[in-house]
């Protein structure tokens, strides 16, 4: 039944006209909690309540009073009988209110042997009364002992819930820990090949200022620098000699065999013409090309070359002019040379 | 010290039922004199022979000497829980009879057997007899109709389906009458327990 339906019972509820299913189904719907069917409830009930006014008002026997404050007293035999009785009428208006009261069948017709009948069913149900005390008593502790050992559970659940948490975060610790630790070997190997460079570069430093002093003035200035790097056991200098084309040009290649870098150093290349560019060639069994560049004027030139063959493999270097393009092979002028 | 004249069945205190759940017999006495005379009044509606509403009335006030202390004053008021136990206990009498048939009928409400011992009256509570006033007007206000199911369904304790079956009508017509009917009543009446501490 919708809401709708159980609120538009709740007069025939109060009236008493329900049929059974719909009687227990609102009175379920109550129980649940509506409070507007609830509240309905109230004010039709208190209708219900006073219809009896409307009646003409009749006095009860007189002697009526005396025979119930005589028989609030007596012992009663029925009520754990009448309890006890499954069968109800097919139709008890206002359970809602009389629900705490199971109807009674029809005791005022009880013959003398229903009577003892019942009163037999009495003593039966009262015997089954105590047993049933007792089984209750049992099964108390029983459910007890089996919500105890279920809270129990729950916290053993949540312990080692707690316990795999911790040790999960004792892993992450031990991993940050690992990545510091190595972060830290490779912060202290940069420091010491750092240290190592500086130590070369003071080298370096004091060699210059040892040849600079007194000046060496029949020595070309890129003749002393080859010179100087020749000292370097780990940098190889390659000299390049100027050709006919450019007789006051030079230059040399460095070649540094820890980090296999190779820089090129030109003095005083001619410009290159619109559209031209020197190509650097490792001669081998094939030249090959190791890069291109430009001078622009100036005395110097410095380059990078970031692809060289291995060094060992190569017979010159030659450094040639050649229309812009890469060429797989020298096809312009020879400007610079190694010698063989 | 109340008597009974002074003691409307429509202003029982809560109060005086929590008297009879600790034992009070004297408080007891006090819920008999004033509710008795509108119980009886309905048993006998109901009944139809003063003998089976006498006997019912006993067993009501027993049962609730017995067990008042399952009364829970959310659910209504002591007199709402009175009568709709009254009322309840006489339907199960009523279908116990129809079960048996006929002849298991009590004495009739016309002959001697039915002239109380008083004599019908008024209710002699000022403010009893104020309620049946618009008890009365309120009733008279609603369609023959919707009487006629009202009184089928509170006083035989016929379900709407059993109404009408007898009334030879469709079953939502016999709903609506009952729900226009209550309806009508809820509206003339509330001002009844508007103004009223215990109704």
């Amino acid at each position: 039944m919708t809401h709708e339906e159980l609120e538009e019972a709740v007069p025939l509820y109060a009236a008493g006209a329900l049929e059974r299913p719909e009687r227990q189904a609102l009175e379920t719907h109550l129980l649940s909690g509506c409070v507007s069917c609830h509240t309905a409830l109230k004010e039709y009930q208190a209708v219900a309540a006073v219809l009896p006014f409307g009646l003409q008002s009749t006095p009860p026997p007189r002697t009526l009073k005396a025979k119930i404050m005589a028989a609030r007293t007596a012992p009663v035999m029925e009520d754990a009988a009448t309890e006890q009785q499954a069968s109800r009428p097919s139709l008890e208006p206002g359970e809602w209110m009389n629900h705490l009261f199971p109807p009674e069948s029809s005791t005022s017709i009880w013959s003398l042997r229903w009577g003892l009948g019942i009163a037999a069913l009495g003593l039966l149900v009262a015997g089954a009364s105590l047993a049933w005390n007792s089984y209750t008593a049992m099964t108390d502790s029983t459910a007890k002992l089996q919500a105890l050992q279920t809270a129990s559970q729950e916290q053993a659940a949540k312990l080692a819930s707690i316990q795999q948490q911790i040790r999960e975060r004792e892993q992450t610790i031990d991993r940050l820990k690992a990545e510091t630790d190595q972060q830290r070997t490779e912060a202290m190997a940069l420091k010491e090949q750092l240290i190592q460079r500086d130590a070369e570069l003071e080298d370096l430093r004091l060699q210059l200022v040892t040849r600079s002093s007194p000046p060496q003035a029949a020595h070309a200035p890129e003749a002393e620098l080859a010179a100087l790097l020749h000292q370097s056991t780990a940098v190889r200098t390659i000299s390049l000699n100027g050709s006919e084309k450019a007789k006051g040009a030079a230059g040399f290649l460095l070649y540094d065999a820890r980090t296999h870098k190779l820089w090129l150093y030109s003095i005083n290349l001619p410009t290159c013409p619109k559209g031209m560019h020197y190509q650097i060639w490792a001669m081998q069994e094939k030249p090959v090309s190791m890069g291109s560049f430009h001078n622009h004027g100036g005395e110097t030139a410095h380059r990078f070359i970031t692809h060289h063959p291995n060094l060992s493999t190569v017979k010159r270097f030659t450094i040639s002019l050649e229309p812009s393009g890469e060429r797989s092979a020298p096809t312009g002028p020879i400007y610079l040379t190694s010698q063989s | 010290m109340d008597t009974p004249s002074q003691q409307a069945a429509s202003t029982i205190d809560p109060a005086l039922l929590a008297r009879v759940v600790k034992g009070d017999v004297q408080a007891f006495s006090q819920l008999y004199d004033q509710s008795s005379t509108l119980l009886y009044s309905l048993a006998l509606r109901m009944l139809g022979n003063k003998e089976d509403a006498a006997e019912l009335l006993q067993d009501v006030y027993l049962e609730v000497w017995r067990k008042v202390s399952r009364y829970d004053i959310g659910r209504g008021t002591p007199l709402a829980w009175l009568v709709t136990l009254t009322r309840s206990r006489a339907v199960d009498r009523l279908r116990a009879r129809s079960s048996r048939g006929p002849q298991s009928m009590g004495a009739p409400l016309d002959g001697d057997s039915h002239v109380p011992d008083r004599g019908p009256n008024p209710f002699e509570a000022q403010a009893d007899q104020e309620v049946h006033t618009l008890v009365m007007g309120a009733l008279a206000a609603l369609p023959p109709a919707q009487q006629e199911a009202l009184e089928l369904a509170y006083y035989e304790g016929l379900s709407h389906v059993e109404i009408a079956a007898k009334l030879n009508q469709p079953l939502g017509t016999v709903k609506t009458r009952i729900k226009l009917g209550m309806t009508k009543l809820r509206e003339s009446l509330r001002h009844c327990w508007d103004q009223g501490e215990h109704l």
